[in-house]
């Protein structure tokens, strides 16, 4: 939030509740990019937007059984979360695995060539194993750390116990790490 | 392991702010407003009945005067309906229902998979017809007509209305929904398919019993309609 937009999301939420759609208009400015984010990263390709939409809008529809006391970005993000596996489940089983991360490519080279193509080497290698994880541990690192949201909004983002988010990302992690080392070698 | 947790971490980290993401589109606030200023687009009818209960709670709390300019959708009794929008009423001839044929009513009772009732204030229908495989069984009287239908696993009827708004009703404890305006109203397939257009309904009485969908259209008065509705044996 910044200095010109003084709204915060609980008053936000409670005018949007009261039918004040410019209301809920700064909601959606303010979340737009992180909603996204999440719909791609997690595999909505070349839909994110259109699910990005469809999520506002059912947030929207759905706002009387948001809990005020709790925040609103993680409760969005999970009807983004639910509405892009709509979108994959809808496109069938094979694509939706080889859909995942399509398109997350690294930003191409900066400085030294030689630095930038041992690190965009491992990068490659890191990021091809991220996406031959398993679904939920892939969610759950994807969640953590390239959407870099808390281990409790990735429980809720994801619709599980923080002690599954824990447990799916360690594991998660320590397959990455057998991966990317074991090729150093 | 050679680094440690919070390394790989933190390289992790970096790697997803490296990643190429295309740029969020620019006009998502322009996009929203007018997906909800828009009808509920027909695709999204596919609904159990726990939401059709959710959506009745949200039928009760929102229908205050000022928000003709925001489309409500409610679902109600395995009905769609499709508030504020002032859209054009369908006129012409009406269509019939998907594969409708007449039957007697002991046959239709037989044909469908849910108990058919009839009013005792209307005595026996002058006619009954069964359709869409036995998903609709429509009893006529004279200018009047009771539809019941399979009401509990998607919504089966979408009708667009302008204002005023239907009105929340009860037929015995039962909740039920006035809507005493002229309507479209189509019929969504049991296979799914394109909604088909049926004509223009005139006022309706919508109400759920057990799993059946009940809706009683042809009579003039919401107290006419519930003393009617509530005699069904």
């Amino acid at each position: 939030m910044n200095a010109d937009d003084p709204l915060t999301d609980d008053d936000a939420v409670g005018r949007a509740l009261s039918g004040d759609l410019g209301a809920y208009e700064t909601l959606v400015s303010r979340y737009t990019a992180i909603a996204h984010r999440t719909a791609f990263l997690l595999g909505a390709g070349n839909e994110a937007e259109d699910v990005v939409q469809e999520a506002f809008v059912k947030a929207y529809r759905h706002l009387r059984s948001f809990r005020r006391d709790s925040a609103f970005r993680p409760w969005l993000l999970r009807i983004v979360a639910n509405e892009t596996h709509n979108a994959t489940r809808s496109r069938g089983r094979r694509a939706d695995l080889s859909v995942r991360l399509e398109g997350v490519r690294e930003p191409s080279g900066p400085e030294d060539p030689q630095d930038t193509a041992v690190a965009g080497d491992r990068s490659a290698r890191l990021l091809a194993a991220v996406r031959a994880l398993p679904d939920r541990e892939r969610e759950a690192v994807v969640c953590r750390y390239f959407l870099q949201l808390s281990e409790a909004e990735t429980a809720e983002v994801l619709g599980c116990p923080v002690g599954s988010v824990k447990s799916r990302t360690h594991r998660g992690l320590r397959r990455l790490r057998e991966e990317v080392d074991r090729e150093l070698l | 392991m050679n680094s440690s947790d919070d390394d790989f971490e933190a390289e992790l980290r970096a790697l997803g702010e490296s990643l190429h993401v295309p740029p969020p589109p620019g006009d998502m606030s322009a996009r929203v407003l007018a997906a909800l200023e828009e009808p509920k687009p027909r695709f999204t009818t596919k609904r159990l009945v726990a939401v059709v209960a959710a959506f009745l709670v949200v039928l009760v709390a929102a229908t205050p005067q000022g928000r003709a300019a925001v489309a409500e959708v409610l679902r109600f009794a395995g009905v769609e309906i499709e508030v504020g929008t002032s859209g054009p009423l369908p006129s012409g001839s009406p269509s019939p229902l998907p594969s409708e044929t007449s039957a007697a009513l002991a046959e239709a009772r037989r044909m469908v998979a849910f108990p058919l009732v009839v009013p005792a204030a209307l005595g026996e229908p002058g006619q009954v017809r069964v359709a869409d495989g036995g998903q609709v069984v429509s009893m006529y009287w004279d200018g009047v007509r009771l539809d019941q239908y399979d009401g509990t696993l998607r919504d089966v009827w979408n009708k667009q209305l302008g204002e005023p708004f239907p009105q929340p009703a009860r037929v015995g404890d039962l909740a039920a929904m006035w809507i005493p305006q002229k309507h479209g109203i189509e019929y969504l397939p049991k296979g799914g398919g394109r909604p088909v257009s049926l004509r223009l309904a005139g006022p309706t009485l919508i109400w759920q019993s057990g799993g059946v969908g009940l809706r009683l259209e042809g009579v003039a008065t919401l107290d006419e309609a519930t003393r009617i509705a509530a005699s069904v044996r």
